[in-house]
């Protein structure tokens, strides 16, 4: 394989045919172009889905409350089912092992003011561990604690842009702030990837908000995570278990779909991972298709090559070449024209992907690009494409009988 | 060094087969020069194909330097090729766009010879040839007679036991011809056996040994004396 004498003769064929070397090597070039686009497009789907889901854990679930469709245990259809805040307690002792991070959620909105800034902002009155579920990012102070939620203090959690426009250039964190005329210390600041909106919100403790605005017990929804460790199957029966007991707790009919909303993210994040998996299949199946009639192009011309030279093939042979020593040397042709342009087409569809890839960032589409697995396994797949381009019109060479290539003076 | 016995061989044309040699016995010694003569269709080219291996005989013996050729398989001719034959044909058959120099070292990359041994071995026979300065030209750059010594340089490169020329002098000149039976001659000269096949009388007096083929069989065999090819170079 290392021979110099058969490199320079497979360089001695590909210079005197450069023509019909380029032709063949192009379209292996090109078919593994393709393949490689196709597949940094898919990779770009994903990327785009996956950060449109990455500013929520991936194990919650979040339950609404909603409005009864069905008439059940004597109750008429068209009631509005309202949490409180036993709901919350009541599903974190029904689920014990099962969930991870559990926190009400009140939905509010409140004027804010600081000095002489103000404005309005929608505001969610929620546990601490609220930051867990939404992944909340704190770039400034602290998140509001345990403690906080047990003396109902009047703390707040603002967002990013929240800061900018009541606050300028000075720091938020330690200030009081007066939300629908109470006053509320800033301990945090947050950010949210991706999402400017979400960085206009206020989080605060559920007691405090509850007590100052209504005195209430009521939550808007409930959010939680599960146990990490669930697989898919398992996150599912979870989720059912938990609408049932949510149901009978709230006497809808196990039928109702509209009585009470439980949204699963790992089923909603399952039906794209099994989308985006039968895109990258169709797509590894077109890119190899096109690579078949690459490599049928390299073996249709090797075929005509070792015609051209089957007098050359019987001098050698008549010289003691061995039957082998002549496959040798035509498969190593094939795969050396091969894994070269195919290398060209792959470099050329990393180029165009690194320069364009990462200033392409939209909802649905996000920095395609190609892994190292992807790029070892075309090498793999253009050194076996290679073999086999080579391997019958090799098989022909080699049975080039010595008597015949001689013969015709 | 070179010994047949019965040896029949016919080709199927279609549904008929053609018997083209038919009982050939024939023996050659160590260091004879043998002219096989005939017209075509005598099965003179055929014989050569058998004894150069290139093609397989339907029954009889062939004994080649005490080694029985049968039963080949493809690895196996390619190796007694190699080790005791060297071939010279009428259309040179050298390796276009090889050099001289990489023609006659060809033989010897095949028996696996070192790439330095290979160059010194090949100059070295293209200088008996006459051919050293030529080394490095290829063969489009030369006569017809200096390819044939190409040709020959590169059939003798590998040592082999028997050397078999298919009519080295069919495409050349008639004082072409002389110069390439002159080297033939110095080469039998230093002991090497060889069978050449021709169709021209005076090459064929330019051997020591007359073998004549009608019909697929011997028909003539006689010492001749030599007509040395020199004088007429």
């Amino acid at each position: 394989m290392f021979d110099r004498d058969i490199w320079q003769e497979i360089f001695h064929t590909l210079r005197n045919n450069k023509l019909r070397t380029f032709l063949t090597g192009f379209s292996v070039g090109w078919a593994i172009f393709i393949l490689v686009m196709l597949l940094a497009s898919v990779n770009g789907m994903q990327n785009g889905f996956t950060n449109q889901f990455n500013d929520d854990a991936t194990n919650s679930i979040f339950i609404r409350p909603g409005t009864t469709a069905k008439a059940y245990a004597g109750f008429e259809a068209g009631r509005r089912i309202q949490f409180k805040n036993d709901d919350v307690e009541y599903i974190r002792r029904s689920f014990p092992d099962d969930i991870e991070y559990l926190s009400a959620r009140y939905y509010s909105r409140t004027s804010a003011r600081y000095k002489s800034e103000t404005g309005s902002y929608p505001i969610q009155a929620v546990h601490p561990e609220f930051q867990m579920i939404e992944k909340t990012i704190v770039i400034n102070g602290r998140y509001f604690n345990e403690a906080d939620l047990t003396n109902k203090s009047k703390v707040a959690v603002i967002g990013r842009k929240v800061a900018e426009d009541l606050f300028k250039k000075e720091d938020p964190v330690g200030k009081f702030v007066e939300f629908n005329g109470s006053l509320f210390r800033i301990v945090g600041v947050f950010i949210d990837e991706g999402d400017d909106n979400a960085e206009r919100r206020i989080y605060a403790p559920i007691g405090t908000f509850q007590r100052i605005y209504g005195n209430t017990n009521n939550i808007s929804a409930i959010a939680l995570t599960y146990n990490p460790s669930y697989d898919l199957p398992k996150a599912l029966e979870f989720s059912r278990r938990l609408e049932d007991i949510m149901k009978r707790r709230h006497k809808i009919s196990p039928e109702d779909q509209a009585g009470i909303n439980v949204w699963n993210y790992a089923e909603a994040f399952n039906d794209i991972s099994s989308f985006s998996a039968v895109l990258n299949t169709i797509s590894i199946g077109v890119g190899f298709l096109i690579l078949i009639a690459g490599i049928v192009g390299i073996g249709n011309i090797m075929v005509f090559t070792i015609k051209e030279r089957t007098k050359e093939i019987g001098v050698r042979k008549a010289l003691g070449a061995m039957p082998k020593q002549i496959i040798n040397l035509v498969l190593l042709e094939s795969t050396f024209i091969t894994t070269l342009s195919g290398f060209i087409g792959l470099i050329f569809a990393w180029i165009i992907l690194s320069l364009i890839g990462p200033n392409i960032n939209t909802p649905a589409f996000s920095n395609p690009s190609v892994s190292l697995s992807t790029v070892i396994t075309a090498t793999i797949i253009l050194i076996v494409a290679g073999v086999l381009a080579g391997l019958i019109p090799a098989i022909k060479a080699a049975n080039v009988k010595p008597i015949v290539a001689l013969s015709d003076k | 060094m070179i010994e047949i016995k019965d040896l029949h061989k016919s080709y199927k044309m279609g549904s008929n087969s053609l018997h083209v040699l038919k009982g050939i016995n024939f023996t050659a010694e160590a260091g004879e020069l043998v002219a096989i003569m005939g017209s075509s269709g005598s099965g003179k080219s055929t014989l050569l194909n058998i004894l150069g291996m290139l093609d397989g005989a339907d029954s009889g013996e062939y004994i080649l330097d005490g080694v029985p050729i049968k039963d080949l398989t493809e690895t196996k001719a390619a190796q007694y090729r190699n080790k005791f034959l060297g071939f010279v044909f009428q259309s040179f058959n050298l390796i276009n766009y090889k050099s001289a120099l990489e023609n006659v070292a060809l033989p010897l990359y095949y028996q696996k010879v070192a790439r330095k041994e290979r160059q010194e071995k090949a100059l070295n026979y293209l200088d008996r040839v006459g051919l050293k300065e030529w080394a490095t030209h290829l063969p489009s750059e030369l006569s017809g007679g200096q390819k044939q010594r190409v040709a020959i340089a590169r059939a003798m490169a590998a040592e082999p036991k028997v050397l078999l020329a298919d009519e080295p002098t069919g495409a050349l000149d008639s004082t072409t011809s002389y110069e390439v039976m002159d080297l033939i001659q110095k080469i039998n000269d230093e002991g090497n056996t060889i069978l050449v096949v021709t169709h021209e009388e005076d090459i064929a007096h330019m051997c020591k040994r007359i073998v004549h083929l009608k019909d697929g069989v011997i028909v003539e065999d006689k010492k001749i004396k030599q007509v040395r090819a020199e004088q007429y170079v």
